[in-house]
C-alpha cells in the first residue's frame, strides 16, 4: 500500500467517533443544562479571566463534543468563578458548576 | 402512719434516712444508663481534644484564666444553656419552653444536691450513692413530722416549684408537635429513631417524677404540687400505698434517656458548654469534621429554627437541604447527602444567625467544599504578568484638575460591570462630591476572590487575593471603597490591608453627608431598604444605609428586616440550585419587602439589584392586584445621585 | 338586523379584518386604546425585505374603512359571555352587543431597560430599534442620541431567546429588522462601520436572503456571530463593547458610537387585561392560545372571539394580514352557523339571485 504519510502526522480534522459519551453522561448527570448550549459566546464574552488568558465555557463545552476534554480543561483552568457568565447564560445554564463538574468529571487524579 | 424511728424529741433530726442501706435496685436503670452516657462522653471528649492542634489546646487553657473570657464564658452559659435568650428574643412561648426544661431540670438537679448536702450530708461521697441518691431524694429520706424547718418548708416549696415550671414546658413541648405554628415554628424537624426515643423518655420523665414523689410526699415531704396529688391517691387507694413501680418507672426512664442521648439530638445538652469554650476562647476549625467542627456539630440541639430561616423553604421540597439535617447526616458520615447538602447552600448566613447555640452551618458547607473542590486544578499564572497601575487619566482631582495620588480608590467588581447604573451613580456622587478617586477596574480587573471561598477553592482564592492586594497596596491610595458587598466582606477580613480604611459605598457615602461634602434633597417618595446577606448578615452593616435613605425619602418598614431579611435568591453562594428555585425565592423576598406598599425598593449590592429587576418582580406585581402601581427596584447609589 | 362584531385592536390586523367584514355586510366596530389607528405599523418609516412605505402600508389598509365605526382612546371596561354573544361595555359608555369578537390587541415591545448590561436609557448612545424608525422618520436632528456615528452596532436578540429576560422564544422579525436598519444606516450614513451582532441569521421569508446578501456586499456591514455580553461607556460617551467571535473562538472588543438593541415582541400588556376579562386562554409566555396551529389559527378557545395578528405571538406584517383575512373568512362561517336567520348583505345578495 501506498503511504501517504497519514499515519505520522494527526489529522487536523475533528473525528466524532472518539466522542467520549460515558464521559459526558456522567457529566450530564451532574448539570443536565449542559445539552442547551446554543454556542452564542456571551459566556467568554463577560469572562474575568478572559482579560488576560483565553477562557471560554462555550468553547469548553465545544471541545468535549469533540473529544478534546484536555483543550477544554485547559480553556477553563483560569477560571475565577465570579459568576458572571451564569448571570448573562440566555440559556440558563448553571455555568459556574458546570466548570466545577467538567474539572471534576475530566480533571486528571 | 408509724413512723419507722422514734427518737427523743430533742435529739429529732429534720430528715432521715428511710431506707438504712441508701440503696434500692430500682436505681439501677438509671445507673446503667448514666455511666454509658458519662463513659460514652468521657471517651468522646478525649478523642476530640485529642484532634485539636496543640496550640489551640494551650490557648484554650490559657482562655479559661482570662477575665473577660471566663466572664463571657459564664454569661453565655447561663444565657445560651440554660435561660436561652436568643429563642426568647424572637419567639417567647418557644424560648419560655426551652427554657423549662433546660433551666427547670438544671434546678431540680442543683436543689436536689443541695438538699442531700444540707440534710444527709454523707450521702454525697459516690461509695454512699452519690450519684444516685439526690435524684432519688424524696425516695430515700423521711422527714420527721413536726421538725421540719422553714429552710425545709422552702426546699420543698423550690423544688415544687420547678418541677411545675419543667412540666408547663414539657406540656408545651407535646403540643408543639401538633401545633408548631402557635409556638412561633412552620416547620418542625423530622425527629430520627433515636431522638424519638429519647423525646418520649423525656416526656415521661417528669409527669413520672410528679407521680413518684408524690406517692411519697407523705413519707419524704412535699408542698403546693406534690401534697396535694398525694391527698389524690391516698383517697383513692387507701391507707397504703405501694409506691415501688412508679419509681421503677420513673428510674427506667431516666435510664433510656441517657442511654439513648449519646446517639440523640440531646447529647447537645453537654457538647453545647463545650462548644461555647472553644468558641469564646477563639478557636476556629482547623479541619471541617474533626475537632473543633465536631463539637460544633454536636453542639447543634436539632431545634428546628434553621427550617423557618432558610429561604428555599419557601418550597417543601427544600426542607431536606437545611441546616439542621446537614448536621445530621455529618454525624452520620453519608458523604452522598452531605455533598449534596453542601453544594445547594445559598450562604446567605441565615441559620447562622438565628441558630440559638451559634452553630456556623454555612461554614461547615464551605468546608465540605473544599474537600472537594480545593484539589481541582487550575492555572492563575497568568496573574503574575501584572496589571499595570491605574492610568494617569483615571486619577480624577475634581478640585485642581492636577494629577496626584488619588485619595480613594473605587473597586468595583465583577457583577457591577454587569448593572452600570451603580457605576454611572458611584461616579455622579464622587464628582459631586469632589472627591479624588481612580476607578480601579474601569476596563475590568481580577474578581475579588469571594465566590473561589465560597465555592471551597481556598488556595486558588489565595492567588488571587494576594494579586489584587498587591496593585491595592502599590497604588497609595488610603481608602478602597466597594460597591459589591461580597468584595466588602473579603477585603475587609481577608485581605489584610495594612493602613487602608476598608468601606462599603453606603458607608462612605454616610460620611460623606457627615463630613457636609454632600448636599442631599429630599422628597415623600416611600423607600424600602433591602439588606443584603453579605453586607447586613455577613458584615453587619445595618444601620448606615437607612440613615442616609431617611434623609431623601419617607422609609419604611419590610416585614422581616435587618438580620431576618430574606436573601434574594441570586446568591453566588449556591452552586446547584436550580433558576426555578431561586426565582420562587426571589418572589418571596419582594413580597416581604413590599409589605408595606413601598414605591421604590433600594438594594446595596449589585447581584440583588439584578435579581429583583428580572422576572420575578413582573410576577410579583401582577399578584399584588390590578391596580397596584408597579414598584421600582433601585440601587443606593442611583437613589442618592438623583437627591445631590 | 345585522350581526355585530367587535374588534379589539386598531393595528394592522385589526383594520384589515374590519374592512373584510364590512364588505361582507356585516355591523362592525373597531376600538382602539390610543388616539390613532395603525398600532405600532403608524410609528414606523420602511418596511422589510423591499423597503416600502410604512405609511402607504397604512392609507392602504385606512382606505378601505368607510362604513366601520372606529372608537379610538377606547377600551374595554367589561364583557360578559350571555347565551350567544357578549355583552361588552366600552370605557367611553357604550355598550356593544357583540355576536363574535376578534381579538387583535397585537404586541407591546421588551423593555430594554430591563437588559441592564447594554445600558439603555444609561448611557449616551444606545437606543432601540424602535427608537431608530421614530428616528428615521422624524429626521436626523429628532434624537440627541444619534449623533453623526462613525461606528454602528446592531445586537439582536434582546429580550428574546433569553431566560434572563423572561422570554424563551423567538420574536421572529428582529433579525431581518436589523438587516434592513443596517442597510438603512449605511445609506444616511455612508462613511460609517456597521456591525451586526447575532446568535443566529433569521432570514426566513422571501426576498430576505437578498436583503442579506446586499446588506454584506452593497453595504459592508460586518456580521459577527456573537452576542454582545456588556457594553460599557468611555470617558467620551463612545460605547465599548464586549462580545465573542464564536465563529473565530475569540474573544472580541469594539467601540462604537452608536448601539441600536433589537427589542424583541412581547405580549400586549393591555391585550392580557382584556384576555383577563375574557378568561381567554393563554400560553406560558402570555401570548393568546389558539384552537389548533394549522387548522384553526385563528380561533381561540372560546365561543365567538376570535384571534389575529401578533396577539397569538410574533409576526411578519404580510402574516398579520393575511390572517386578518383568514379570520373574516372564520368569523363569517361561524355568524352563518350560530345565526342562520340574520340577514347580512352576503345573505341578502344570496335572497336577490
Amino acid at each position: 500500500m501506498v503511504d501517504f504519510g497519514f499515519g505520522l502526522v494527526p489529522s487536523s480534522r475533528i473525528n466524532l467517533d472518539l466522542f467520549d459519551r460515558e464521559k459526558f453522561e456522567a457529566l450530564a448527570a451532574l448539570e443536565p443544562d449542559v445539552r442547551k448550549c446554543m454556542a452564542c459566546g456571551s459566556c467568554a464574552a463577560v469572562c474575568t479571566a478572559g482579560k488576560f488568558v483565553r477562557t471560554s465555557v462555550r468553547d469548553a463545552i465545544e471541545e468535549l463534543f469533540n473529544a478534546h476534554p484536555d483543550k477544554a480543561l485547559d480553556l477553563l483552568k483560569s477560571c475565577q468563578l465570579c459568576g458572571k457568565c451564569t448571570m448573562v447564560c440566555p440559556r440558563g445554564i448553571n455555568t459556574r458548576h458546570l466548570i466545577l463538574s467538567i474539572a471534576k468529571i475530566y480533571g486528571t487524579k | 402512719m408509724t413512723p419507722l424511728y422514734i427518737l427523743p424529741l430533742q435529739t429529732a433530726p429534720e430528715v432521715i434516712d428511710r431506707i438504712p442501706s441508701g440503696y434500692s435496685n430500682f436505681v439501677i436503670p438509671f445507673v446503667v444508663g448514666i455511666s454509658f452516657m458519662l463513659i460514652w462522653l468521657t471517651v468522646g471528649l478525649f478523642r476530640l481534644m485529642a484532634k485539636i492542634p496543640a496550640r489551640d489546646r494551650r490557648r484554650l487553657w490559657k482562655s479559661f484564666f482570662i477575665p473577660k473570657i471566663a466572664l463571657k464564658n459564664i454569661r453565655d452559659l447561663f444565657c445560651d444553656c440554660l435561660f436561652h435568650t436568643k429563642i426568647w428574643k424572637r419567639k417567647p412561648l418557644l424560648g419560655y419552653m426551652h427554657s423549662a426544661i433546660a433551666f427547670g431540670w438544671f434546678m431540680l438537679i442543683v436543689l436536689g444536691h443541695l438538699e442531700v448536702a444540707l440534710f444527709v450530708p454523707k450521702h454525697l461521697a459516690w461509695t454512699d450513692g452519690g450519684l444516685f441518691y439526690p435524684i432519688f431524694y424524696r425516695f430515700f429520706v423521711w422527714i420527721n413530722p413536726g421538725h421540719v424547718s422553714l429552710r425545709g418548708w422552702f426546699f420543698f416549696f423550690l423544688m415544687d416549684f420547678f418541677l411545675l415550671y419543667v412540666l408547663t414546658g414539657v406540656g408545651m413541648a407535646i403540643f408543639k408537635r401538633f401545633r408548631s405554628i402557635v409556638l412561633g415554628m412552620r416547620h418542625t424537624t423530622k425527629p430520627s429513631l433515636a431522638d424519638r426515643i429519647a423525646l418520649y423518655s423525656l416526656w415521661l420523665i417528669f409527669p413520672l417524677r410528679l407521680l413518684a414523689e408524690s406517692f411519697t410526699a407523705d413519707l419524704s415531704g412535699g408542698s403546693f404540687l406534690t401534697v396535694p396529688v398525694n391527698m389524690l391517691w391516698h383517697w383513692i387507694f387507701g391507707n397504703n400505698l405501694y409506691f415501688m413501680p412508679v419509681w421503677w418507672a420513673y428510674s427506667i426512664c431516666l435510664g433510656l434517656f441517657f442511654a439513648a442521648m449519646p446517639f440523640s439530638r440531646y447529647m447537645h445538652i453537654l457538647t453545647e458548654v463545650l462548644w461555647i469554650l472553644l468558641r469564646n476562647a477563639g478557636l476556629q476549625p482547623s479541619h471541617p469534621r474533626k475537632g473543633v467542627a465536631e463539637a460544633e456539630i454536636y453542639a447543634c440541639s436539632s431545634c428546628g429554627l434553621c427550617l423557618d430561616a432558610c429561604p428555599m423553604n419557601v418550597q417543601k421540597k427544600n426542607l431536606k437541604y437545611s441546616s439542621v439535617y446537614f448536621i445530621r447526616f455529618l454525624r452520620r458520615h453519608n458523604e452522598k447527602k452531605i455533598n449534596d447538602i453542601a453544594d445547594k447552600c445559598l450562604m446567605c448566613d441565615k441559620c447562622h444567625a438565628l441558630c440559638p447555640v451559634g452553630v456556623d452551618a454555612p461554614a461547615l458547607r464551605r468546608a465540605q467544599r473544599a474537600t472537594v473542590n480545593d484539589s481541582l486544578c487550575y492555572d492563575y499564572s497568568y496573574l503574575q504578568n501584572r496589571v499595570p497601575a491605574p492610568e494617569a487619566n483615571d486619577i480624577v482631582n475634581v478640585a485642581t484638575g492636577i494629577s496626584d495620588a488619588p485619595e480613594v480608590m473605587y473597586f468595583a467588581g465583577c457583577m457591577t460591570h454587569l448593572t452600570p447604573r451603580i457605576i454611572k451613580s458611584v461616579e455622579k456622587v464622587f464628582k459631586a462630591a469632589s472627591v479624588n478617586y481612580v476607578f480601579a477596574d474601569r476596563d475590568g480587573g481580577i474578581c475579588c476572590g469571594r465566590p473561589l471561598m465560597l465555592a471551597g477553592k481556598t488556595s486558588a482564592a489565595r492567588e488571587t487575593i494576594s494579586a489584587n492586594r498587591k496593585m491595592i497596596l502599590d497604588s497609595g491610595c488610603r481608602t478602597l471603597v466597594l460597591s459589591c458587598p461580597i468584595c466588602y466582606k473579603i477585603f475587609k477580613d481577608e485581605y489584610n490591608l495594612k493602613g487602608i480604611e476598608v468601606l462599603h459605598y453606603t458607608q462612605y457615602i454616610k460620611r460623606l453627608v457627615e463630613q457636609g461634602r454632600l448636599k442631599l434633597s429630599s422628597c415623600d417618595e416611600r423607600l424600602v431598604y433591602h439588606d443584603p446577606c453579605e453586607l447586613g448578615r455577613g458584615c453587619g452593616v445595618y444601620e448606615e444605609p437607612r440613615k442616609v435613605l431617611s434623609q431623601v425619602g419617607t422609609l419604611v418598614p419590610a416585614a422581616k428586616e435587618g438580620d431576618e431579611s430574606i436573601c434574594c435568591g441570586g446568591s453566588l453562594g449556591s452552586l446547584t440550585l436550580d433558576a426555578r428555585d431561586r426565582a420562587k425565592i426571589t418572589e418571596s423576598s419582594l413580597v416581604n419587602l413590599v409589605a408595606n406598599n413601598p414605591q421604590t425598593i433600594v438594594t446595596a449590592c449589585p447581584l440583588c439589584l439584578m435579581t429583583f429587576s428580572g422576572p420575578a418582580l413582573d410576577t410579583v406585581s401582577h399578584n399584588s392586584g390590578e391596580e397596584a402601581t408597579d414598584v421600582k427596584v433601585k440601587d443606593f447609589a442611583e437613589v442618592i445621585s438623583q437627591r445631590v | 338586523m345585522k350581526n355585530n362584531i367587535l374588534i379589539i385592536g386598531g393595528g394592522p390586523a385589526g383594520l384589515e379584518a374590519a374592512s373584510g367584514l364590512q364588505r361582507l355586510g356585516y355591523n362592525v366596530i373597531l376600538i382602539e386604546r390610543s388616539s390613532m389607528l395603525g398600532g405600532h405599523l403608524a410609528s414606523w418609516d420602511r418596511l422589510f425585505p423591499d423597503g416600502v412605505s410604512a405609511r402607504g402600508t397604512l392609507k392602504g389598509l385606512l382606505a378601505q374603512m368607510d362604513g366601520v365605526k372606529c372608537f379610538t382612546d377606547t377600551e374595554v371596561r367589561s364583557i360578559n359571555r350571555l347565551e350567544k354573544s357578549y355583552n361588552v361595555i366600552l370605557s367611553n359608555g357604550i355598550t356593544v352587543l357583540a355576536d363574535a369578537v376578534l381579538v387583535a390587541s397585537g404586541f407591546d415591545l421588551f423593555k430594554a431597560e430591563k437588559k441592564e448590561e447594554y445600558g439603555y436609557g444609561i448611557y449616551d448612545h444606545v437606543v432601540t430599534n424602535a427608537d431608530l424608525e421614530a428616528w428615521f422618520n422624524a429626521g436626523p436632528d429628532s434624537d440627541t442620541r444619534i449623533d453623526k456615528p462613525k461606528r454602528i452596532g446592531f445586537v439582536h436578540c434582546v429580550g428574546s431567546r433569553d431566560e434572563k429576560s423572561g422570554c424563551r422564544s423567538c420574536s421572529k422579525v428582529c433579525c431581518a429588522t436589523a438587516v434592513k436598519q443596517a442597510c438603512e444606516m449605511k445609506q444616511a450614513f455612508p462613511d460609517a462601520q456597521v456591525y451586526c451582532f447575532y446568535m443566529d441569521l433569521r432570514m426566513f421569508g422571501r426576498h430576505y436572503e437578498d436583503l442579506y446578501l446586499s446588506a454584506q456586499k452593497d453595504y459592508s456591514v460586518r456580521f459577527i456571530r456573537g452576542r454582545v455580553a456588556e457594553v460599557s461607556e468611555n470617558v467620551d460617551g463612545s460605547l465599548l463593547v464586549k462580545a465573542e467571535d464564536t465563529v473565530a473562538g475569540k474573544p472580541l472588543k469594539v467601540t462604537l458610537d452608536l448601539l441600536v438593541l433589537m427589542a424583541g415582541m412581547r405580549p400586549s400588556a393591555a391585550g392580557k387585561r382584556v384576555g383577563k376579562l375574557l378568561e381567554m386562554p393563554m400560553e406560558e409566555d402570555g401570548f393568546f392560545a389558539v384552537r389548533d396551529g394549522i387548522l384553526a389559527g385563528q380561533r381561540s378557545g372560546l365561543p365567538g372571539v376570535f384571534l389575529a395578528g401578533a396577539a397569538t405571538g410574533p409576526k411578519t406584517l404580510p402574516e398579520t394580514v393575511a390572517e386578518a383575512r383568514a379570520a373574516v373568512v372564520e368569523i363569517d362561517r361561524y355568524l352563518s352557523d350560530i345565526f342562520p336567520n340574520v340577514k347580512n348583505y352576503k345573505t341578502l345578495v344570496r335572497e336577490r339571485w
